[in-house]
């Protein structure tokens, strides 16, 4: 019984980081679509490439941190999370 | 060798300035809690080189980018974050693993850029002011 609580409880964990990394999957599209639109506006207005290399830039740059918090609430759940609720199962038990 | 476009090395010299001063006060929290020890330190000096050398690899991409067609750039775009995104795994990873490195130092650091962009539209309206008080005299 315990062995398969500590499996639900890893396994949980693991299903969990790989929802969490679906975040992941944002940042890249969205910088994506922000470069091409980018292509297309310095491609109208060439004298605006440095302004529109600014602008989108720190907009990819705040579209990534979001990739950042998925990677790192996935890696707390496979690192940290498993062994802090084993330890609670375990003293729960006793 | 490429040569880097003077945005983007402005930008990445930006975040690189902010980086290093919320290191600074980082540091400054850590030893005030009493938590500090060269760990900390370490894990800092990590985590900071990698937000801003992310931050740089990013630049460096929309700048070969724009120069792309559209589907191209999407598609570059979105190769180069997969990369970038697994270069911040494996330092997360190497933060939290090795002995050496505070995970919370090495982590921390990487949201700094972010904060540094939330800090910049106040910069600039503070300078747009002073611009505008001086054409004013």
């Amino acid at each position: 019984m315990l062995e398969l609580a500590i499996g639900i409880i890893l396994g949980s964990c693991a299903l969990g980081a790989g929802i969490a990394m679906i975040a992941g999957i944002g940042p890249g599209i969205g910088e994506g679509n922000a470069v091409a639109k980018a292509c297309e506006a310095i491609g109208r207005q060439p004298e605006s490439k440095g302004s529109v290399t600014t602008t989108m830039l720190m907009g990819c740059a705040v579209a990534e941190t979001t990739g950042l918090y998925a990677l790192v609430i996935a890696i707390l759940l496979i690192f940290v999370a498993p062994g802090r609720l084993v330890d609670l199962l375990m003293s729960t038990i006793r | 060798m490429m040569k880097i476009d003077v945005t983007v090395r402005r930008e990445t010299k930006y975040i690189a300035v902010w980086v290093f001063l919320l290191s600074l006060f980082m540091q400054a929290v850590f030893l005030i809690i009493g938590k500090w020890d060269y760990t900390v330190l370490l894990g800092n000096v990590l985590g900071g080189a990698v937000a801003v050398l992310n931050f740089l690899l990013m630049g460096i991409t929309v700048q070969k980018a724009v120069e792309k067609s559209e589907k191209d750039a999407a598609a570059m775009m979105k190769t180069s974050q997969s990369m970038r995104s697994l270069l911040l795994f494996i330092t997360v990873i190497l933060g939290i693993a090795l002995p050496f490195f505070n995970g919370i130092a090495t982590v921390v650091p990487m949201f700094f850029p972010r904060i540094a962009i939330a800090i910049r539209p106040f910069l600039d309206r503070k300078k747009a002011l002073e611009e505008v008080k001086k054409d004013g005299e």
